[in-house]
């Protein structure tokens, strides 16, 4: 469970999260949504340690800080800024998660193959990066977060520049990983059409915590809009099963 | 036309030239994919400050070198990881200032001074056996820190963030490769001076990087590049009477060039084998 008491961000002077207090349940898909520069992503980094806070936060009853040390937390970031142009292949991109692991080359490598096994790029292990597709791209960083072996998975806006397609694949595969490694999801997204259906709990945020009592599989885009306001639009993006309900 | 080999001043420079083609393919490709070509620029710049400190206080100016090259490549890594200016801005102050620095400290200097010729563009006749024994050190440190941290440094270079969170120190891990880069310019400024060094560092990788997609590749092409221009370098100043540094410089920059043309060709052949591929393919389902 992750605990977070009045949580604050400051870049500068400009503080962009303000008091955020929240617990986020253990193996659930919880969605963080809000319009952009709502402060999502902060959010994100300041949760796994990418960014400094003010106020607290626990993950399973240990101090964030402490936690971070011994554990990872597997983390994807925003689709364009994941990674540079260094020529590295899928296998050893993958091999990143296991950095913490005391275990032979031979073994890292093994473990790698099995994790690009369960996001089905095996055979794509040796290929560089780079020659794989954008959603090819994806799969195998999270592969690398699956490799960490954390129980929390954090997603910053990993649906940017998907058709609704590939968004309805990723989510599937997000439900399958959840599922079979008991994982707790945190995602961001601006995106209200799909996440509802898939996410056990919303979280709206607005540089503050948005309060709501709606359940995540009844929070509509207008619903949506009127927690942040008539002038904050949010993007709704029309999925496979709206389109086959349309028809 | 080889016998000048014989003579010790250019078996020591040969030597030398040697290991900074080994470190520089060791070193050049992060160099190149963490772009951070320009900052070598202002390392290189300081030390030539710390040469004309050792002068001015009449000490040797390899040891002032080190330090200031040090100093300074901490100092730059720590502004840029800090960033309220930019790098680009920081760096564009900070050599300008060290070579202005040289400059002013060289002139109030009493007695006779070395050629500053030699420190802005390199001369192998001023290299000593202490550079030699410098150059050998820098090369086992190099060599170590490739063996122990070169998988961390490219899980830094391909994605800092997640390097982080995967309990890499990146922190530990950056400031010992800004010391490193600055020890090897140290080497590097004997031989083609504080203007030219840069190129020894990031020509060989951007030429390889041209050529292969491996890094393990990139790595031992860089330090082949390195090793053909320096010896072609020494070769071909020794023969003209020149300065050892353009010479060097030379012939990296004509290896680059090299490069760039195989790659347009082989690129233009990819494309026209795809193309006559795809013809051919439709020719049969017509």
């Amino acid at each position: 469970m992750i605990k977070i008491d009045s949580l604050s961000v400051r870049y500068d002077e400009i503080e962009v999260l303000s008091n955020l207090s929240l617990t986020l349940e253990d193996v659930k898909f919880h969605a963080i949504m809000g319009p952009n520069g709502g402060g999502k992503t902060t959010f994100i980094k300041a949760l796994v340690g990418l960014l400094p806070y003010e106020g607290k936060i626990e993950i399973d009853g240990i101090e964030h800080k402490q936690y971070l040390k011994r554990n990872s937390i597997g983390y994807l970031a925003q689709r364009g800024s994941q990674f540079s142009s260094f020529p590295i292949t899928a296998i050893e991109v993958v091999e990143m998660g296991r950095y913490r692991f005391k275990e032979s080359k031979k073994l890292r490598k093994q473990k790698a193959f099995e994790f690009l096994k369960v996001l089905e790029m095996e055979k794509f292990s040796d290929k560089s990066i780079e020659e794989l597709s954008g959603g090819q791209q994806q799969r195998v960083l999270m592969a690398r977060s699956l490799a960490t072996e954390s129980k929390i998975l954090v997603l910053d806006e990993p649906l940017t520049g998907m058709d609704s397609k590939a968004q309805s694949l990723f989510y599937d595969m997000i439900k399958r990983i959840k599922d079979e490694f008991k994982l707790t999801i945190i995602m961001s997204s601006h995106d209200v059409g799909f996440i509802s259906e898939y996410a056990d709990n919303i979280v709206c945020i607005n540089r503050e915590l948005v309060p709501h009592d709606k359940s995540a599989k009844v929070l509509s885009c207008t619903e949506m809009s009127q927690l942040y306001g008539p002038k904050i639009g949010m993007v709704e993006h029309h999925h496979l099963h709206s389109e086959k309900d349309d028809v | 036309m080889f016998d000048f080999f014989g003579l010790f001043f250019i078996q020591r420079a040969l030597i030398i030239g040697s290991i900074i083609a080994v470190v520089g393919g060791l070193i050049g490709p992060f160099v190149f994919y963490r772009k951070m070509a320009f900052m070598g620029v202002g390392i290189a710049h300081g030390t030539f400050a710390g040469i004309a400190l050792g002068i001015l206080i009449g000490v040797s100016p390899l040891p002032v070198a080190i330090i200031f090259a040090i100093g300074l490549g901490i100092f730059i890594g720590f502004i840029s990881k800090t960033g309220k200016i930019s790098e680009d801005v920081s760096i564009g102050i900070l050599f300008s200032f060290a070579m202005g620095l040289g400059i002013f400290l060289i002139s109030i200097s009493p007695g006779y001074h070395t050629d500053i010729m030699g420190y802005l563009f390199g001369d192998i006749l001023a290299i000593s056996n202490y550079d030699m024994y410098l150059a050998i050190i820098v090369l086992i440190l190099v060599f170590l820190w490739y063996m122990i941290r070169s998988r961390q440094m490219k899980y830094m270079t391909f994605d800092e963030d997640f390097a982080k969170i995967s309990g890499v120190p990146v922190g530990i891990d950056y400031y010992i490769f800004m010391a490193l880069i600055s020890l090897m310019i140290v080497i590097i400024v004997n031989f083609v001076g504080v203007i030219l060094a840069s190129s020894i560092i990031i020509a060989p990788a951007a030429a390889s990087k041209l050529i292969v997609k491996k890094f393990s590749a990139m790595v031992i092409l860089s330090m082949v590049f390195g090793e053909i221009a320096i010896f072609s370098g020494i070769t071909f100043s020794y023969d003209l009477n020149i300065s050892s540094g353009p010479s060097i410089v030379f012939f990296i920059t004509f290896a680059f060039i090299l490069s760039l043309i195989f790659n347009k060709i082989r690129r233009a052949f990819n494309k026209k084998r795809l193309y006559d591929l795809k013809n051919n393919t439709w020719q049969k389902n017509v």
